[in-house]
């Protein structure tokens, strides 16, 4: 079946630059990512909306289609948390039934679904959490044709004021007890995120320190666009990424979503470093 | 043609009242008709309202409903669940409700599988079906209604794809929404009395949508602007109503005032002026406030006055002609009819004070001859001066009456016979006084005075006073009376007077009763030869088996003026005694008339109805020159005329009257019968009996016929014979026989040769 969507979709391309294309990420859970077609000469970007979003998200939607004016193949999905074909971004307040193994999954299928449309490069692009799930995908032995990462406006997996350490122990404590009640706790941009406690933890674990190692530690060339008026990032995060010399680009006036004018800024940034990673791969 | 009832002015403003007051109810009908007719169109257009409002609230609820189930099963969350269906209830429970899918707390969801199956049973306060309905289609929405312990439920499912191409059915979503509390909590109605909604359904039944709008109960909320525009409208009409009423009421006491009032008290002058009630409190009505009436009552008043002031000179006139009626026109003194009015009252009056009384009757002497000679004029003169005379001679009280010619008459109250004497002889006094010479009457005039006096003792007796009167005249005219007879007392002569009383009462039973007056012929006959050629009909009144002769009522007659009744009474009955065909065939009759009937229409009359005897009886009249012909002329006309139906006209008693050759020169005469004062000259041998002879020769050669009466010596017969009289009559040749004897006579003598007496 993939093969054949495949196929089809290799059809379409050279007519139509720009497709929705699905894929089963889960038994009976369809997801479905914005394929844009561009010159094969240059690497594919893999592009992962924010927290909870979906790839209309207009940050992300602007930076796929100023990447695809560029000449680049955007795939930007929206990641199907769990949700049958989810177009809408989902609420703090809905119930997760998501992990960041899923996502991860789910970004490493659509790695597989570029690579199977013979795309041999491929850079990831993450904007806020996407960045980190792309990270934690990283992290995982990422398939050969990941070439490169950029972060835009990375964050940690915040928790507000709890300990996390306690907390993460209290999930732990239900996981083995097999409590699967929903647990509501502070998690990245929400005051309350209901899910239940193993998915939660998976979150959870992914703290700053993490973080940074993962960043620290991945496999291919990593680079960061953030914007000094963040207001959402925790207020030694970028501290701590200057501290081990995470190779970012700071636009200055930008905020978290990157809006505004600071769109043109966050797009020639993007396209300044794929320039950069696409060198590298060339060469 | 029956008259129209008449109605008063107040009548009929209580029927136009009442008229107004039934077309104002009418009206007043018509108007609450019209406003329930109003009423019930906006209460069906209330009711369309409240079906109208219930339809487009349901569909409302429907189109919110079909909403939030397309939301709710495009909803990444619904999907979820029903691939993660772990927390359900969650979800089902919580989720819905904050997420702002479910808006209503009427309104629940529910999740089934693809085989219709809830997801997880719901508690039983808010139940679900645990299965769709087997209508629900997978691929469509479908919606229901049903009822559940009492409450209606309106159900929406849709299928739940999880693809964007709707190929890949997931499941269904059901929300139901508690019909009635979201329409209720979600609606205004306006229309609709929403205690009135209800939809009967059984048990278990379930309803389609499109169906709930016909089998809907509900009744329409009364419109409050209805209500006051009802409201408004009865209060109005009853304060029409009653502002009518009162308005009828005060126009009507207005209009009473102003006009039933014033036309009443109009129209009780005009009856008591029609009554002839002119009391001084009449027409003297208020002014009146209404300017027509006022002129009405102006005018009435004007009208009033002009009527009073006629009615005064009506009543002047009437005294006047009262006055005039009573009064002699002549003599001045009171006539006939005041006389029989006061004397009727008279003794009425006397009656209750008996007193003397004596009635006085006063008679002029030979006041015929007077007129007859010297004229009406100076006659009526003569009873002028009479008439003053006597008032003067009379009492200041007393009053004189004129009965007729010269006939006067006076009744003396609280009187004596000596006074009644007393005043009689001043009378008498008075008249000898007077200066008749002044009017050209040279002989002496004087009146005879019949009295009669009753006593306050035999005031019974009043009424014969003027018979008495009467009968003391007679006595009084008797030759070589003084004049004046007191009955009773002058009245010697009883026995006269007694039959004179009897004759004037035959007298006046014999014109009264035909066959009374019997009728004598005496034979008129022809010289020479001596044959019968007239009868003449003398009349003789039979009363009470005796013959009155004329020389006994004649005179009565001629004192009552009953001339021409006799002579009609005389023609009747010598009308029947021709008819009766006892005389004798060929022989005439001659007839008696008094000249002053020949001037009566009704005389002649007669006369020409007897003319048809003229054939078998030629007839002539005798009319007695000592009459007073008044009216020559018209006796000469009447004359004429009878001469045409071959009448003969004598004059009769030639030689005795006062102006025989007058009549001979005025009136048609035929023949001239010499009286027996003249006859009787002609057997004496002297100078009186030439100039009777040389008259008769004079007579006989102007063409008259001449007759000798009262022939009764072979002398005088010879004498006549020897003038060449062609008709002789006397008792020589023939006495009056009555017709019995004379047709005895005529057939044994048809010739009529004369016979004894």
């Amino acid at each position: 079946m993939r093969f054949i969507l495949a196929f089809l979709l290799c059809c379409v391309i050279p007519v139509a630059h720009a497709a929705v294309v699905t894929q089963t990420v889960r038994p009976g859970i369809p997801a479905s990512a914005d394929y844009r077609v561009g010159d094969r000469d240059k690497p594919a970007v893999l592009l992962i909306h924010g927290f909870l979003q979906t790839r209309e998200f207009h940050t992300v939607a602007t930076l796929a289609d100023g990447l695809h004016d560029a000449g680049y193949t955007v795939l930007s999905p929206t990641l199907s948390l769990n949700i049958p074909a989810r177009a809408q971004s989902l609420p703090c307040e809905a119930i997760h039934r998501h992990s960041l193994d899923d996502d991860v999954d789910e970004i490493s299928r659509w790695v597989q679904w570029l690579k199977a449309q013979g795309h041999r490069s491929v850079v990831l692009l993450g904007h806020s959490f996407g960045s980190l799930q792309l990270l934690a995908y990283l992290s995982r032995q990422p398939d050969p044709v990941v070439k490169g990462y950029l972060g835009a406006s990375l964050v940690e997996a915040q928790i507000g004021e709890a300990d996390r350490g306690a907390l993460i122990a209290q999930l732990e404590d239900r996981v083995r007890r097999k409590q699967r009640d929903l647990v509501s706790q502070p998690l990245s941009f929400c005051r309350k995120y209901t899910s239940a406690p193993a998915d939660l933890l998976s979150y959870l674990r992914w703290d700053q320190p993490r973080t940074l190692a993962a960043l620290r530690q991945a496999p291919v060339e990593t680079r960061l666009i953030m914007g000094d008026s963040d207001n959402l990032l925790g207020h030694d995060w970028m501290k701590a990424l200057r501290h081990i010399r995470t190779k970012m680009v700071v636009v200055k006036g930008a905020n978290h979503f990157m809006d505004g004018e600071h769109e043109f800024d966050l797009l020639a940034r993007a396209l300044e470093l794929l320039g950069q990673f696409n060198n590298k791969v060339a060469r | 043609m029956k008259p129209f009832a008449a109605f008063s002015i107040k009548q009929i403003a209580l029927a136009i009242v009442a008229v107004l007051m039934v077309m104002v109810s009418l009206v007043g009908g018509l108007a609450a008709w019209q406003t329930r007719s109003v009423s019930a169109s906006l209460e069906r257009n209330n009711r369309d309202a409240a079906q109208s409002e219930f339809t487009a609230a349901a569909e409302r609820l429907y189109r919110r409903a079909a909403t939030q189930g397309e939301q709710l099963a495009r909803w990444d969350e619904t999907r979820q669940q029903l691939v993660q269906p772990e927390y359900y209830s969650y979800w089902r429970d919580q989720r819905v409700y904050e997420s702002g899918m479910l808006a209503s707390r009427h309104a629940r969801a529910g999740l089934y599988d693809m085989q219709g199956a809830l997801l997880a049973p719901s508690p039983s306060r808010r139940s679900l079906p645990a299965r769709l309905p087997a209508s629900a289609t997978p691929f469509q929405p479908v919606a229901w209604l049903a009822s559940e312990n009492g409450t209606l439920a309106y159900y929406q499912s849709f299928p739940v794809f999880s693809d964007e191409q709707h190929r890949a059915l997931l499941g269904h979503a059901l929300i139901r929404v508690d019909f009635m509390a979201e329409l209720l909590e979600r609606e205004s109605f306006h229309f609709i009395d929403t205690q009135s909604l209800a939809l009967p359904l059984k048990p278990g039944e379930t309803l389609a949508p499109a169906d709930l709008f016909t089998r809907i109960r509900l009744t329409a909320r009364t419109d409050p602007n209805q209500v006051r525009f009802q409201s408004i409208m009865s209060r109005t009409m009853l304060a029409l109503f009653v502002l009518l009423a009162v308005t009828a009421v005060l126009g009507f006491a207005v209009y009473n005032r102003l006009l039933v009032r014033p036309l009443k008290q109009l129209s009780h002058e005009i009856n008591a002026m029609q009554q002839g009630n002119d009391a001084p409190g009449i027409g003297r009505a208020p002014a009146m406030h209404v300017v027509e009436l006022e002129t009405i009552r102006r005018s009435l008043h004007e009208y009033q006055a002009q009527l009073r002031e006629l009615h005064g000179s009506l009543e002047h006139q009437n005294r006047e002609f009262r006055s005039q009626a009573r009064q002699d026109a002549l003599t001045g003194c009171y006539n006939r009819r005041a006389y029989e009015e006061d004397w009727a009252r008279f003794q009425e009056d006397i009656a209750h004070t008996p007193q003397g009384v004596a009635f006085l009757l006063f008679d002029c002497d030979r006041f015929k001859t007077i007129n007859d000679t010297y004229g009406h004029a100076k006659g009526d003169r003569v009873l002028t001066i009479i008439a003053d005379a006597l008032v003067m001679a009379l009492r200041a009280n007393d009053r004189l009456y004129r009965l007729g010619g010269d006939e006067f008459a006076t009744f003396l109250a609280r009187t004596t016979p000596a006074q009644a004497k007393q005043i009689a002889q001043r009378c008498q006094s008075l008249i000898e006084a007077a200066a008749f010479g002044d009017v050209g009457i040279r002989e002496p005039v004087g009146i005879s005075i019949g009295i009669a006096f009753c006593g306050p003792g035999h005031i019974e007796r009043i009424a014969e006073l003027p018979k008495q009167a009467d009968i003391a005249m007679y006595t009084a005219k008797q030759p070589g009376r003084n004049r004046i007879a007191l009955y009773g007392e002058d009245t010697e002569r009883a026995a006269q007077t007694l039959v004179a009383s009897r004759e004037t009462s035959a007298l006046f039973q014999a014109l009264a009763t035909p066959g009374m007056i019997e009728m004598h012929y005496q034979p008129i006959h022809a010289l020479p030869g001596r044959k019968v050629d007239y009868y003449e009909a003398l009349a003789r009144i039979r009363y009470h088996g005796e013959l009155i002769m004329p020389g006994a009522f004649l005179p009565v007659i001629a004192s009552r003026r009953l001339e021409t009744e006799f002579d009609l009474a005389v023609l009747n009955q010598v009308d029947a005694d021709l008819t009766s065909g006892r005389l004798p065939e060929g022989v005439g009759v001659s007839i008696n008339l008094s000249a002053q009937t020949l001037s009566r229409a009704e005389v002649v009359s007669l006369l020409l109805e007897l003319s048809r005897h003229i054939a078998r009886h030629p007839l002539m009249l005798e009319i007695t020159e000592t009459s007073l012909i008044t009216q020559i002329a018209e006796v000469s006309t009447y004359l004429d005329l009878l001469r045409t139906v071959h009448f003969r006209i004598a004059m009769d008693d030639f030689g005795t009257g006062y102006s025989p050759l007058r009549y001979l020169a005025d009136l048609p005469v035929d023949v001239v019968k010499l009286d027996i004062s003249l006859i009787s000259k002609l057997g004496q041998d002297n100078r009186a009996a030439k100039v009777v002879a040389d008259f008769a020769r004079m007579m006989g050669d102007a063409g008259y016929s001449l007759v000798a009466e009262g022939v009764e010596t072979e002398a005088v017969l010879a004498r006549v014979e020897a003038l060449g009289i062609e008709h002789v009559q006397g008792y020589l040749l023939g006495r009056p026989i009555p017709l019995d004897q004379l047709a005895g006579t005529a057939t044994a003598t048809p010739t009529g040769a004369a016979c004894p007496v």
